[in-house]
């Protein structure tokens, strides 16, 4: 979703975003002054505060390395346009989504598989880096740092006022809405006008619907997404019966607000909504739970994807340095403090306090039972989110299907080709 | 004729002009309201979106000043839009009379003349990641790339302004410097480059509206430059899963200040231009 | 005798800046022609494909839509702003009280950032015009969704054009009204026949650059719609910037960038000439 959010959300970039505040511009290596610098980009712009915390820090207690962290807002276009320039950062701080995939492509991301700091990384997260690579390719190319995870928000308060329980299956899940909807409240929020927020309910069920690695699968030539997706495109049809009239006339941000104001109980998106909610009411009790995709009552999983990983760039000439800035950023307490402001979910296996809306997927994340987003998969220019769209408003799931597996064809066609060439090498 | 100078007003037009205000002023009242309220006062009915904020406080002005670092980058922005608006009235202008006094009877001008207009439908996008990489490779991928980036995307518009405003200036005023023994310089310095004022103040606000609204050209040219203009600084009202809308709004309401100041300076221009001047 | 000397200056002034405009406009250009026939993604390596992103370009449904969307648009918004200007220009510039004053109020939708024409549009679309009228959202409706763009681009660009027509009323000097009133020529006759042909360069400067703008729109996609509802609103500089400069399809959204080009100054060539035509007539 990452990628695909950064464009659409965007707009005000209409493009794009410079830096938050002044930028200290860095550059890697040695410069002038005999210290190791090292340039830091991410593309967290929200936590743009914490960063410049931490690069203080850091350059307090070290003398011979100097670090820079920036975060550019809509950074996409910043790091591109420095790759273009071939003004390459050390470390770049990005998603573990496609634009992840197409880097490791390129070869633009060095093998960090001789950092010790990936020992108490949890594995998880190393595997879903993993399967982002478009043909098994050797080494690691990313450190994962935080997490996110996405199923449902609902109002907590209003929760326990009425006594309802929290779901574990899709059958609950639906008897739910409809127990909430005879009290008379509106189940749901979508503020599917924003397409991207569309993904949110998609990845959620498709997790627990269709294989996780369905893309690989179909790239591979062994299946198709007509097979696979069916039900997910049925169960996202479903929810909008419990939604709210008109759901293509309301934004994201309408969403939030209708949330926030208690018009809704419950809202399909991920933790990441909760400071945009919190805004408009502070006082707000948020909690999650895991969509329940299916009806087995223990064969649901968290849709939790890297959210922000470190990469160093093959181009970085000072890899030593680099990693010392790493080990200083996956400090426990350096992680805490990220975790405690950005509601996120840390990728280390330490203990760590995590945010109250989480309350309902802890378990789900200390047991590391968890899948990537699957849209982290779909090309950006695909505009699945759009395709989603369009299904829901025409709502003929044929067609939908049939256009996801032709289009998947035309705009992976150069990966399929690499896929195939690669198992026709391997045989 | 004293007389004509106690003028007449036309009530019924004023009056028109003034109802049609409203398309304009209620977008701006909204905007205004959204700039003094705080987050917690925005919802979703229209009675929530039109009421008064609870306080008028000029804090969110104050917060969005600090944010976009406001002085520093109301130089910056300040800075591009004037010297892109001076060089382009300057080097437009006289690109639009070499071509438009002889473009009806030299075809090489003719030629000059689309060459130039046609790059106007060039798409930002396809030039992007080339100019990118040529402002790197010249080192110009500064300030001073903006500016020359600026000069050439809109040499295309202001050529067609200047050489349509040229049709109107009658020939006769040059060919009688010429008979005086002028240079072509000198006439078109002295006599018509002052008879295209009203052109010159319509050029500089085009231009300078383009540029300083603009985000995308500074951005991929100076990207990690730490350089902020206003509308890049005011991106950071923006994060990928949340918006600051009433920051924004109070920040926008302080970027759109200056802009207007020269516009009203500037329409006068346009209006004392020609009519008081030579062409009889 | 001084006709050489004066060709001479007239190249003079203008050689450097066709040397300038060939470096930071046609070099690019050039570049970005080369990457149409490569699989470029915007970074890393790529290959040489041939003609493969032109012929994907002839069958791509969505391209396809994205030129007929924008078509529409620019055509409703070049005429409905230019008739709307030019009302307004002749408003403004007639002996109204309070002038300053309207013309700095007029220019503000000019000058208002995307975020804020977004939001406030968006809040106008879909809250109180279906409370005012009792009807649903436009931005919703796939089929119209493009009307409401048409109103923001008229809204945000009538001032400038307005602006273009004011300074070509200056152009028309007072004598030509005064003979003309002598001649009985008033309102929409003296309109007809006196002013309008002699800001008639003025109007196709207007045609040409409304035509620009609108086939090239993107802000007020990205501010409304962002594409929206089922891909309805998709303009080819929304898919050029978004599938190729922030997408991976760099390669072939270049060759879609080189069509629409090439498009696009033959359409606006053909209405330049066919208005230079005219003004020569009038």
């Amino acid at each position: 979703m990452r990628n695909d959010t950064i464009t659409r959300r965007g707009f005000l970039g209409l493009t794009a975003a410079a830096g938050a505040s002044s930028l200290l511009s860095g550059c890697g290596g040695t410069a002038s002054d005999g210290k190791r610098h090292v340039e830091v980009v991410t593309y967290k712009q929200e936590a743009v505060k914490i960063f410049e915390r931490l690069q203080d820090e850091f350059n307090a207690t070290h003398d011979d390395i100097v670090v820079s962290i920036t975060c550019p807002n809509n950074a996409t276009t910043v790091m591109r346009t420095r790759f273009i320039r071939e003004d390459y950062p050390d470390i770049i701080g990005i998603g573990g989504d496609i634009s992840f995939s197409n880097f490791i492509d390129a070869g633009i991301l060095a093998d960090v598989s001789d950092f010790e700091g990936l020992g108490h990384v949890k594995p998880a997260y190393l595997d879903i880096l993993e399967t982002l690579e478009f043909v098994p390719t050797e080494g690691t190319f990313g450190v994962p740092y935080m997490a996110n995870a996405a199923g449902v928000l609902y109002n907590r308060q209003m929760f326990r006022g009425h006594g309802w329980d929290i779901p574990t299956t899709w059958q609950e899940f639906i008897d739910l809405c409809e127990t909430i909807r005879a009290a008379g409240i509106l189940p749901l929020y979508f503020g599917f006008k924003d397409t991207w927020t569309t993904l949110a309910p998609w990845n959620a069920l498709a997790i627990e619907l269709a294989p996780s690695d369905i893309c690989q699968q179909v790239n591979a030539g062994r299946t198709t997404f007509t097979e696979h997706y069916r039900e997910t495109a049925e169960k996202i049809q479903a929810l909008l019966a419990y939604g709210e009239d008109g759901p293509f006339a309301y934004g994201y941000n309408d969403a939030c607000t209708a949330f926030a104001r208690g018009e809704s109980a419950m809202y399909t998106i991920g933790s990441y909504a909760v400071p945009q909610i919190l805004s408009v009411n502070p006082e707000m009790d948020i909690d999650s739970f895991v969509m329940p995709g299916n009806d087995s009552s223990d064969g649901q999983v968290l849709n939790s994807g890297v959210d922000l990983q470190f990469c160093v760039m093959e181009a970085c000439p000072d890899k030593e340095a680099a990693y010392e800035v790493l080990s200083f950023l996956l400090e426990h307490d350096n992680m805490q403090t990220y975790v405690d402001d950005q509601n996120a979910v840390p990728c280390t296996t330490d203990d760590f306090d995590l945010p109250d809306m989480l309350d309902g997927m802890r378990d789900y994340i200390e047991e590391g039972r968890m899948a990537d987003f699957q849209d982290h998969h779909y090309p950006s220019e695909m505009d699945v989110a759009g395709q989603i769209q369009t299904f829901l408003i025409e709502g003929d799931v044929d067609a939908f299907l049939a256009k996801f597996d032709a289009d998947w064809t035309r705009y992976n066609r150069d990966i399929i080709q690499k896929v195939q060439d690669y198992y026709a090498t391997q045989a | 004729m004293p007389e004509k100078v106690k003028e007449r007003f036309n009530w019924p037009i004023t009056i028109a002009l003034i109802i049609g205000l409203v398309t304009v002023l209620f977008p701006l009242y909204m905007t205004v309201v959204i700039a003094f309220k705080q987050p917690s006062e925005m919802t979703n009915s229209i009675q929530g979106i039109l009421s008064l904020p609870a306080h008028w406080s000029l804090q969110n002005f104050r917060d969005a000043m600090v944010v976009t670092d406001f002085w520093r980058s109301l130089f910056h922005s300040l800075l591009i839009t004037g010297v892109t608006m001076v060089l382009t009235i300057l080097i437009h202008s006289t690109a639009g009379y070499a071509i438009g006094r002889n473009m009806g009877d030299n075809p090489r001008f003719r030629l000059a003349y689309y060459y130039i207009t046609s790059g106007m439908f060039v798409p930002f996008a396809i030039l992007m990641m080339p100019l990118v990489k040529q402002t790197a490779q010249l080192h110009i991928d500064n300030l001073f790339g903006v500016i020359l980036c600026y000069l050439v995307f809109y040499m295309p518009m202001n050529v067609l302004l200047y050489t349509g405003y040229l049709k109107n200036i009658p020939l006769a005023l040059e060919e009688a410097a010429r008979v005086d023994g002028a240079s072509t310089w000198t006439t078109y310095w002295q006599i018509i480059f002052p008879l295209m004022k009203p052109m010159h103040a319509t050029v500089a606000v085009l231009t300078a509206l383009g540029t300083w609204n603009d985000v995308m050209t500074p951005l991929v040219i100076m990207s990690g430059g730490g350089m902020n203009t206003l509308p890049l600084a005011q991106l950071t009202f923006q994060t990928q899963f949340g918006t600051n809308y009433n920051l924004a709004f109070a920040s926008y309401l302080l970027a759109l200040l200056p802009i207007l100041i020269f516009y009203l300076f500037a329409q006068k221009q346009i209006i004392n231009g020609v009519v008081n001047g030579a062409v009889k | 005798m001084g006709s050489t000397s004066k060709k001479r200056t007239f190249l003079i002034m203008l050689i450097p800046i066709l040397v300038l405009f060939f470096c930071f406009n046609t070099l690019p250009l050039i570049r970005g022609l080369i990457y149409s026939f490569t699989n470029f993604r915007g970074f890393g390596g790529y290959d040489w494909v041939g003609l493969r992103n032109y012929v994907d370009l002839l069958g791509d449904a969505r391209v396809g839509n994205s030129y007929l969307f924008t078509f529409k648009l620019a055509l409703a918004a070049t005429l409905l702003v230019n008739v709307a200007s030019l009302v307004m220009a002749l408003a403004l510039d007639s002996k109204i009280k309070f002038k300053s004053a309207l013309r700095g109020l007029y220019f503000i939708p000019n000058i208002l950032g995307a975020l804020v024409v977004g939001y406030i549009f968006n809040y106008f679309f879909t809250y109180i015009v279906p409370f005012l009228t009792n009807t649903t959202s436009i931005l919703a409706d796939a089929r119209h969704a493009w009307i409401a763009i048409v109103i923001v681009c008229a809204w945000q660009s009538i001032a400038m054009n307005t602006i273009i027509y004011i300074s070509g009323l200056q152009t028309v000097p007072e004598d030509v009204y005064e003979a003309g009133s002598l001649d009985g020529a008033t309102g929409w006759n003296k309109f007809r026949y006196i002013t309008f042909p002699l800001i008639m360069p003025f109007f196709t400067i207007n045609m040409v650059l409304c035509m620009k703008n609108f086939m090239m729109v993107f802000d007020q996609i990205m501010a409304l719609t962002q594409g929206g509802p089922a891909q309805s609103t998709e303009s080819i500089s929304f898919l050029i910037y978004n599938n190729g400069m922030a997408g991976g399809q760099f390669g072939f959204q270049s060759a879609n960038a080189v069509v629409f080009f090439i498009l696009i100054v033959t359409i606006s060539v053909l209405q330049m000439r066919f208005l230079s035509s005219r003004e020569e007539q009038l």
